[in-house]
């Protein structure tokens, strides 16, 4: 099955070898090359299929480009197409070579036949080599302005092309200004769409050093261009729709009844053929109505019905797309969906990434009226051929169980799992009859029954045996064997490799013994013998501690050990309500299907081109990194058994803080960025003096307060509102929405850095600044704050993003302003709050 | 913003490659891919969207051809595979089906399609109407007709007119001796019938198709007697939305040729017309398998080619089932598949044997599920039935032909 590799397949006997066919391809097309005769079209076109197939298979044919360029003046088209093919894939690697072309494209851009114009203007900027672009501008300009709008339509996508050949060619050619010209009159909405994607791009990588690019770019969502497209939304080409779709994503409208209006305006894409449009459609919904809230209830309820046909029509490629973006809605808004639970009863041949959405969705929507028949759905995937969506689904019947009030039926199903006689059923039984017993002690009498005749023996997964074990120790005095069942396997002590199922045996052991200490004493003596002697660094020293402990004081011991427990009522969430609403901000993109935010997984320098705002600056996780966090997420979850709440909170902390260690940071974007200067400026600071930063940082060090420059300016005196408040959603829009007024880089004192252990620490400290915190988040080194503060006495609001990261001791500071012209004395009192971070 | 595309064979072959942007993608990835695919067992089993250590990967598998495509940049995913799909689909129409060497024998058609769909990343035209005007498909009639008129371009002169036209998706002014329209109603019963007998979910997926060779710009309005059983409703884009909003009725100028029309669904259907009842009961080691099928509901119309599939649990060793209807087939991955074909009116079809488990099994843990295949002709179980289709000035000679068909989709039976 494995593909031969690449090297092989060229040599091996049944396929050309290579050299000599190329050379004898390079005799007969030189012949071809001036011959008029009759049919001679015919037999260049065989020649040139074998010199394409050969191109396509892998061989290297570009020694023949200058016979190919010779053979090239010819009016059939076919001939044509396959010779542009062959000069677009070879000029980049023969910039010299592909000097030869041009000629006979130029001549070919002026062709009667609009289709040769065509090609040959799409082929003529496509060869991406960099020092012909001189011989595009001409053509493109007359492209542009051809009086047939498939040369307009391939000259707008030239422009882009030439653009990222070279900017500055393009932008001096005044091409941008001739886009948004056909963009504003063109009758043909392929040719305004295509301008739209352009000029998208060209304006978002111009916006950071022209001040007119980023006033186009804004004008992009601007009310009146909104409308134009909007309005002309049906004769838009699907794809075309798409991305007009997307832009409008970005406006924000000016009223409420603005967007019922573009809702009203856009309902029927709901019923559009293509997936894709009904994805941007929802989103354009789902963002219009953000901050309306009962709106956006009846949005989910109409956008409810298109995405469930999508999913039961479309391909399985398809159907699953859309099934990631349906399982980000029912994770949102579960009561919305709990009707329709039906729809996410897994199929038999469905794979097995399906099947898994699936069942967290159904966990998700289970309520009082539907958990009867979801959890029975559930139980008859138990007997399931595929044996991880069996467990699954077990796991899925116990989530229930732990979410619901009247959990007497599901713990009757669970416990017929137990009594199934499967082992992988009854591990993944175990661990939830253990987890049930945590949030309902009530049950035990009835668990610990069923619990109580499964044989040890038969329970060989470290996960469930822990379990077990676990019930064995805190139900001791209900289960007549216990201690018998613990010193046997004590006893067995070397032959369990899981060190997570001994720290629970020592443990259990200890409380048994409080219970019925005759019984346990010498099964606690050996298992303390066994645990001190273990090679476990935690068993050793758990076993340690107890002993000690029991040294000291048994009743301290008793206390430690065996505490009056509580109900467990909430279950830590595994992902982070900021991390959900993130990939909800990027939903219909790749993040859903990841079901992680971009900024987690994509490169910096290839993110979209309008993005709401740039990531942390140094966490540009590369692949490998991606790895690493996810094989420690599922350590982790594989950890959380029997962890309490707060000791997976601190297990989850520290493991991140490893991930970020091993991610190299971006050097690019801190100045002092090696290891012996970061430790430098940290040990002895004033020779960090390198920058022209340098001096806030010495003034910070010193405790001087304010830096001097803003000082020089006397700015007008800003006073804020100490009590100011913004909602999230408005914040988003509004950042969104506002340009950025001001963006600069600050120093931080090394006491600032040492304060800056959690984010927490720095949203106290300009709390007491009236500069409030929105949303922050990131591990040392890196840290990431949005903050907002309002104008005292008056409705105008200062939006920041930071990003600090600690190693180079920078903040990257982002202000935007409702009002422009109090943003610098805004940005002073910010650097004022920040510089006094860390000081007492 | 694709960057790149790769067609591959079914032995990971790359048998053909399409550059779309500035950033060259390394064929390398393919290896990667294919790799990935093998370490996955099946190439259906792995999810359409991987991320690989370089690229976002969006793949689409048919006919044992992978559709391959690579970004590096946030897009909507939807538009990858959407995209890819209507690729497979064009190039299967214009290829007349889908395999390595149909492939292989005419990339130069791909890469002439390739050119038009997409540029510089982003979709331009997938209708195949227009496509069609732009490359002529290589079909025997155009070859014939280069040896007629020694013209060997296999592209006509003109450009498409539509590409300039409010009615994207049809091509200018045809013309017909025959004015013909059929409308077909085509339906897949989804059904779920659980352990204890009980129907759990049944809905129906159905499709509008339409054939339609009309002259000149035909403007057609189709109702349906009963519109309101539809749950929800899509549309290809030739339909106005205003008169289906207020009428239910589908106003639209068709594309020329056969096309979907409409899809839509219909849900809590409350029965199926067949009822399949599995029987398993095991003891010392053996299991007894006994499954009835028979009609349930007579609508009057044959039920056509009844299979019943399913995968004999791994714990099995071997298996005795023989039926008293038709034939049955164990293959060789443990699938066992019994065709019945229509039910014969004297008896009912049942299969019945023994499963011999593996030594330590006393009893079956790993239970069967049934999927069950038919076919009826001349019925949409959904209810849904064609009130009227009419044409706005119509030529003289005008036919019109209606039909329906239901088939099982995801219709399975668990035991």
């Amino acid at each position: 099955m494995a593909p031969p590799a690449q090297s092989q397949r060229s040599q091996s006997p049944s396929q050309p070898s290579g050299k000599s066919e190329v050379s004898d391809l390079k005799h007969q097309l030189r012949q071809l090359a001036g011959s008029r005769a009759p049919g001679v079209d015919d037999s260049k076109r065989e020649l040139f299929k074998k010199v394409i197939s050969y191109m396509t298979i892998g061989i290297d044919v570009s020694s023949l480009f200058g016979e190919m360029v010779m053979c090239s003046a010819t009016s059939d088209i076919v001939l044509k197409k396959m010779c542009y093919l062959y000069v677009g894939n070879y000029a980049k690697v023969n910039p010299d070579l592909a000097l030869l072309t041009i000629n006979f494209l130029q001549r070919d851009c002026h062709d009667e036949d609009p289709m040769i114009r065509g090609l040959a203007l799409r082929s003529l900027c496509s060869l991406r080599v960099a020092n012909l672009v001189e011989y595009l501008v001409g053509p493109l300009g007359s492209g542009l302005k051809d009086s047939n709008s498939y040369v307009r339509t391939v000259a707008v996508v030239g422009v882009l092309k030439l653009y990222h050949i070279s900017a500055s060619t393009c932008v001096d050619a005044d091409f941008p200004s001739m886009l948004k010209h056909l963009m504003l009159n063109d009758s043909d909405t392929q040719i305004v769409a295509n301008c739209l994607s352009a000029l998208q791009e060209i304006w978002s990588a111009e916006a950071s050093t022209s001040e007119e690019a980023a006033r186009e770019r804004e004008a992009l969502i601007s009310k009146p261009f909104i409308y134009y497209l909007l309005n002309r939304i049906k004769e838009f080409s699907e794809w075309a729709q798409c991305l007009v779709l997307e832009l409008v994503t970005k406006y924000v409208p000016s009223d409420s009844s603005e967007i019922f209006d573009i809702m009203n305006l856009l309902e029927d894409r709901l019923q559009h053929a293509n997936g894709a449009v009904v994805l941007a459609t929802v989103k354009v919904f789902l963002q219009l109505t953000l901050s309306m809230t009962d709106v956006h209830q009846q949005v989910y309820e109409r956008i409810k019905a298109p995405l469930l046909t999508l999913v039961s029509s479309g391909s399985p490629e398809q159907s699953y797309a859309v099934l990631s973006h349906l399982h980000l809605l029912v994770m949102r808004a579960p009561y919305v969906f709990s009707s329709d639970y039906k729809h996410f009863y897994c199929q038999y041949n469905e794979p097995s990434y399906v099947k898994r959405l699936k069942l967290e969705m159904l966990t998700a929507v289970a309520n009082e009226s539907n958990t009867y028949e979801i959890v029975t759905e559930l139980c008859e995937y138990a007997a399931n051929v595929d044996i991880p969506i069996a467990r699954e689904s077990i796991r899925a019947v116990g989530k229930i169980a732990l979410q619901q009030y009247d959990v007497n039926a599901i713990v009757d199903r669970l416990l017929q799992f137990l009594e199934m006689e499967k082992d992988y059923v009854t591990a993944e039984a175990l661990v939830l009859v253990k987890d049930l017993l945590r949030k309902y002690p009530q049950w035990s009498h009835d668990c610990i029954a069923v619990v109580g005749n499964i044989s040890s023996k038969n329970v060989q997964e470290p996960k469930a045996k822990a379990a077990l074990i676990w019930m064995l120790g805190e139900y001791s005095q209900d289960m007549q064997d216990a201690p018998y069942i613990l010193e046997s396997l004590v006893e067995n002590w070397d032959e369990e490799h899981s060190a997570e199922v001994r720290l629970h045996l020592l443990t259990a052991v200890m409380k048994c013994f409080f219970k019925r200490p005759p019984e346990t004493q010498s099964a606690l003596g050996a298992a303390l013998a066994a645990g001190i002697g273990d090679f476990h660094q935690d068993v050793h020293d758990r076993a340690l501690f107890y002993y000690r402990i029991l040294r000291y004081n048994v009743s301290v011991a008793e206390r430690v050990v065996n505490p009056p427990k509580q109900a467990v009522s909430v279950f830590a969430d595994t992902q982070s309500s900021e991390i959900k609403d993130r990939i909800f901000d990027e939903f219909n993109s790749l993040s859903v299907l990841y079901q992680k935010p971009s900024y987690m997984f994509t490169d910096k320098e290839h993110r979209g081109p309008l993005e709401f705002a740039d990531e942390l600056g140094n966490l540009s996780i590369g692949e490998a990194a991606h790895n690493v966090i996810s094989s420690q997420r599922v350590e982790e979850n594989d950890k959380d058994l029997l962890l309490t709440t707060a000791e997976k909170e601190e297990t989850r902390g520290s493991s991140n803080n490893g991930s970020v260690y091993a991610v190299p940071y971006d050097s690019s974007t801190s100045v002092f960025a090696s290891q012996t200067q970061i430790e430098s400026a940290i040990s002895n600071p004033t020779t960090a003096g390198h920058s022209q930063h340098a001096s806030f940082g010495i003034d910070d060090l010193l405790g001087l307060g304010m830096p001097a420059v803003p000082d020089v300016a006397s700015p007008p005196q800003l006073k804020l509102n100490t009590k100011a408040a913004l909602d999230p959603n408005a914040f988003q829009q509004k950042w969104r929405q506002l340009p950025v007024a001001l963006s600069q880089e600050l120093s931080l004192s090394p006491q600032a850095v040492a304060a800056l252990t959690v984010p927490q620490a720095l949203l106290r400290h300009m709390q007491s600044h009236s500069i409030h915190c929105i949303a922050s988040g990131g591990q040392s080194p890196n840290f990431k704050f949005f903050f907002f503060a309002q104008k005292y006495e008056e409705p105008s609001n200062y939006l920041v993003e930071c990003i600090i990261n600690t190693t180079s001791a920078k903040a990257q500071v982002k202000i935007k302003a409702d009002n422009q012209s109090t943003s610098q004395a805004f940005s002073t009192l910010f650097e004022l709050a920040l510089s006094k971070f860390g000081t007492p | 913003m694709l960057q790149c595309i790769f067609l591959l064979s079914d032995s990971g072959e790359v048998m053909l490659e399409k550059q779309l942007t500035g950033h060259r993608v390394d064929r390398s990835i393919c290896d990667w891919f294919w790799d990935h695919v093998i370490s996955q067992g099946d190439s259906l089993k792995s999810q359409p969207v991987i991320a690989s250590p370089t690229h976002y990967l969006f793949q689409v598998v048919r006919e044992g051809i992978t559709f391959l495509a690579c970004t590096q940049v946030e897009m909507p995913p939807l538009m990858g595979i959407e995209f890819l799909c209507r690729v497979s689909d064009v190039l299967s129409d214009y290829l007349g089906g889908l395999n390595e060497d149909v492939i292989k024998d005419n990339f130069v058609i791909v890469y002439e399609l390739l050119d038009e769909m997409i540029d510089n990343g982003f979709p331009l035209t997938t209708e195949p109407n227009i496509l069609r005007e732009m490359i002529a498909p290589p079909n025997i009639v155009s070859k014939v007709l280069s040896v007629v008129t020694g013209n060997s371009s296999n592209v006509s002169d003109t450009l498409p007119g539509a590409t300039g036209s409010c009615i994207p998706w049809r091509a200018a002014d045809p013309k017909y001796a025959n004015n013909e329209v059929y409308v077909d109603l085509v339906e897949e019963m989804d059904a779920v019938i659980n352990r204890d007998g009980v129907l759990v979910k049944c809905e129906v997926y159905g499709e509008v198709r339409v054939n339609s060779h009309l002259s000149g710009l035909p403007d057609l309005t189709l109702s349906f007697a009963n519109p309101s059983i539809l749950d929800d409703v899509r549309f290809h884009p030739c339909v106005r939305f205003r008169p289906w909003e207020s009428h239910q009725i589908l106003s639209f100028v068709p594309p020329d040729g056969e096309f979907k029309l409409m899809s839509y669904r219909v849900k809590k259907l409350k029965s199926t017309p067949i009822y399949v009842k599995p029987q398993l009961s095991s003891d010392a080691g053996k299991c007894r398998v006994n499954v009835l099928v028979g009609i349930r509901n007579d609508h009057g119309k044959t039920i056509d080619s009844i299979t019943l599939q399913f995968q004999l649990p791994p714990c099995i060793l071997s298996a005795d089932l023989t039926s008293n209807t038709g034939t049955v087939n164990i293959l060789g991955n443990k699938t066992c598949s019994w065709s019945i074909g229509r039910i014969p009116k004297d008896k009912t079809p049942s299969l019945s044997g023994t499963l011999v488990l593996e030594s330590e099994l006393e009893r079956l843990h790993v239970f069967p599920t049934f999927r069950v295949g038919f076919k009826i002709m001349g019925v949409a179980l959904s209810g849904l039935q064609i009130d009227k289709l009419d044409l706005k000035t119509a030529p003289s000679r005008l036919y019109k032909g209606f039909r329906a068909l239901t088939r099982a989709g995801e219709f399975e039976v668990r035991s």
